[in-house]
């Protein structure tokens, strides 16, 4: 990399089409496992809370599967997916994702006030009917929250799926890194970035509609 | 009318919550359980709404075993109310109080138009409806927490120490209100709390309970206080529950001096305002002109125990009686004062609120409020 500048930028003007080809690809891997998570960490909270059983059990699978290396999980997918598909990558980033969101979803619906969940019962809700217009309604914060962190991670370990053929913007780092040419990895760590603070500026809108009432909730200690 | 029957609370590890129990609660008044922590008053207040089953025994509402109703659909008819509010943090107060005729199935404009009245029948303006709880007093919340409860309409209430996270101050108005409401309501109010004061203040008929739900005494306040049934429940009641039981006698029974042109009381004059209302006591032998406050109170709405504080308060021995604009209207003596605590007492508890004069009063805030002119903090409607 002698002479080789951090950023050509008519590289990156050359390539406006295929970038943006990159960005929408790479939204798509990222941000589809995590709505699937959230899809699924709803029913699987509202389960869990109910029958608290379930949860320890259920809660460790997640966490084995969040603590394996997500290329090994790739690899070991290729077979069933085959290589540079879409849900070769999605499928882990899934997995990931309810490891955040699950725990979270549980902690949210348990955080509501025990006079609340009182007063709801005694106000006449069925167990079922109190956690989906009580318990859950009051855990869109902490739903919220988790994610934030899940989509930003997920955004972030999406890029390692370039290294099986389907990483959307991650593909610039290895093509860079080839080529010795810093330009399309700089333009890559830029659109990830740009792509996770979008997506963490919408949650953040999302909370301010979801739960005005949690807005300035903290300190006013209720 | 509620009532238990030998109702009784095991718990599955062999610990007794409640012996046995029996118990009416009278419709249309106010019954009060009151204990020390661990008595069982919450476990016996949940057999009610089935929130907590009897192991023995049983509970009737209206004749029937609450163990035949479906849970959900009793306790939509029963109100509910406990210490923290409860209310649910993501619906509007509104929302909240509308709780239960959603539940009902109620149309959205129908449930939310009960719910603003009764915004106003606890005192909340309007506005208050588009809040969200955290943005409301502990005291606003849980006068939410009683709208709440009273949304359907439902003949019983249920009331688990409501008052007593707040402070002093509010707690009394809250009390006030409560009686306010029952005095327009009639409700079958069960009432839990672990505040003996607050028990003889707010009901009709107490019941001073033991460990495991074993009854003390049962009786009105009036003659809990004064006829206690033995020294445990003495004690419970504390000191000074002779003077205490005065609280619950109306001040009506004092003989007034009305007012005339003399305000003199052996070396003191009282000093009036030009709408009459009383300035201060004036010692006339002093050099300088001094003012001493004059403590009043109102005979139409306060009890024997303000007038005889008012009484004891002044300098030259008189109370001074006012009307609802604070005008003086006549003195009371120490003597007056004391000849009327030797008349036999009505114990009429919760009948402080005035009956007779119609217009305007500021609500039955004045009871509490006597002696600390600041009041119109909750009767001002």
């Amino acid at each position: 990399m002698d002479d080789e500048p951090i950023v050509r930028w008519y590289w990156i003007g050359d390539h406006l089409g295929y970038l943006g080809n990159l960005l929408a690809d790479h939204a798509v891997i990222a941000l589809l496992p995590v709505l699937i998570g959230l899809l699924l960490a709803v029913p699987l909270g509202l389960t869990c809370t109910r029958f608290p059983r379930l949860y320890q059990p259920l809660s460790a699978v997640f966490n084995i599967v969040y603590a394996l290396p997500s290329l090994a999980v790739f690899v070991v997918l290729i077979p069933y997916t085959g290589l540079a598909t879409q849900a070769t990558v999605m499928i882990p980033l899934t997995f990931y994702a309810l490891a955040v969101l699950l725990p979270t979803t549980v902690d949210g619906l348990r955080a509501v006030p025990d006079p609340v969940r009182q007063a709801a019962t005694a106000m006449g809700y069925g167990p079922w009917h109190r956690l989906t217009s009580v318990e859950l309604p009051a855990a869109v914060p902490y739903l919220i929250a988790g994610l934030r962190v899940a989509a930003v991670s997920s955004i972030s370990l999406a890029s390692v799926g370039a290294l099986v053929g389907r990483g959307g913007l991650g593909y610039l780092f290895v093509d860079g890194f080839q080529r010795t040419f810093p330009t399309p990895i700089v333009a890559g760590i830029a659109l990830i970035a740009v792509l996770a603070l979008a997506v963490d500026l919408l949650l953040v809108g999302a909370r301010r509609l979801l739960a005005p009432w949690a807005v300035r909730e903290k300190g006013a200690g209720s | 009318m509620i009532r238990f029957e030998g109702a009784g609370k095991r718990h599955p590890d062999g610990t007794i919550a409640v012996e046995g129990l029996d118990l009416d609660v009278p419709t249309g008044r106010i019954t009060v359980l009151v204990g020390p922590s661990g008595c069982g008053k919450t476990t016996l207040l949940r057999m009610v709404n089935r929130m907590v089953e009897p192991t023995s025994g049983r509970v009737l509402l209206d004749g029937t075993d609450v163990a035949a109703l479906e849970p959900a659909k009793l306790r939509r008819g029963i109100g509910y109310v406990i210490q923290q509010a409860g209310l649910f943090p993501h619906r509007k107060v509104i929302d909240n109080i509308a709780t239960v005729p959603y539940l009902l199935g109620w149309d959205r404009k129908k449930a939310r138009a009960r719910a603003a009245e009764l915004l106003e029948l606890v005192g909340l303006a309007p506005e208050t409806g588009k809040r969200y709880p955290f943005q409301l007093s502990g005291g606003q919340q849980q006068r939410v927490g009683v709208a709440r409860a009273l949304a359907a309409d439902p003949p019983v209430l249920l009331m688990d120490e409501p008052f007593s996270a707040v402070d002093p101050v509010v707690r009394a108005g809250l009390q006030d209100e409560l009686l306010r409401l029952q005095s327009e309501l009639h409700k079958t109010v069960l009432f839990v709390t672990h505040d003996i004061e607050e028990a003889v203040r707010l009901g009709d008929q107490v019941v001073v309970l033991r460990e495991q739900g074993r009854i003390a005494q049962l009786a009105d306040p009036h003659t809990l206080l004064t006829t206690p049934a033995d020294d445990g429940v003495a004690a419970f009641l504390g000191r000074d529950r002779g003077l205490r039981g005065l609280g619950l006698r109306p001040a009506s029974t004092v003989a007034v001096r009305p007012v005339g042109d003399g305000l003199r009381y052996g070396g003191w004059e009282l000093a009036l305002d030009d709408e009459r209302r009383p300035i201060g006591w004036i010692d006339r032998d002093a050099v300088t002109a001094e003012l001493h406050p004059a403590a009043g109170y109102r005979p139409d709405t306060d009890t024997l125990r303000t007038a005889l504080d008012s009484a004891v308060l002044s300098p030259a021995g008189v109370a001074v009686a006012l009307d609802a604009a604070g005008r003086a209207t006549g003195t009371a003596s120490r003597e007056a004062v004391l000849a009327a605590l030797s008349t036999p007492g009505t114990g009429a508890a919760g009948e402080t609120a005035p009956s007779g004069s119609g217009e305007a009063e500021p609500g039955p805030a004045a009871a509490a409020a006597a002696g600390d002119p600041t009041d119109g903090a909750t009767g001002g409607r």
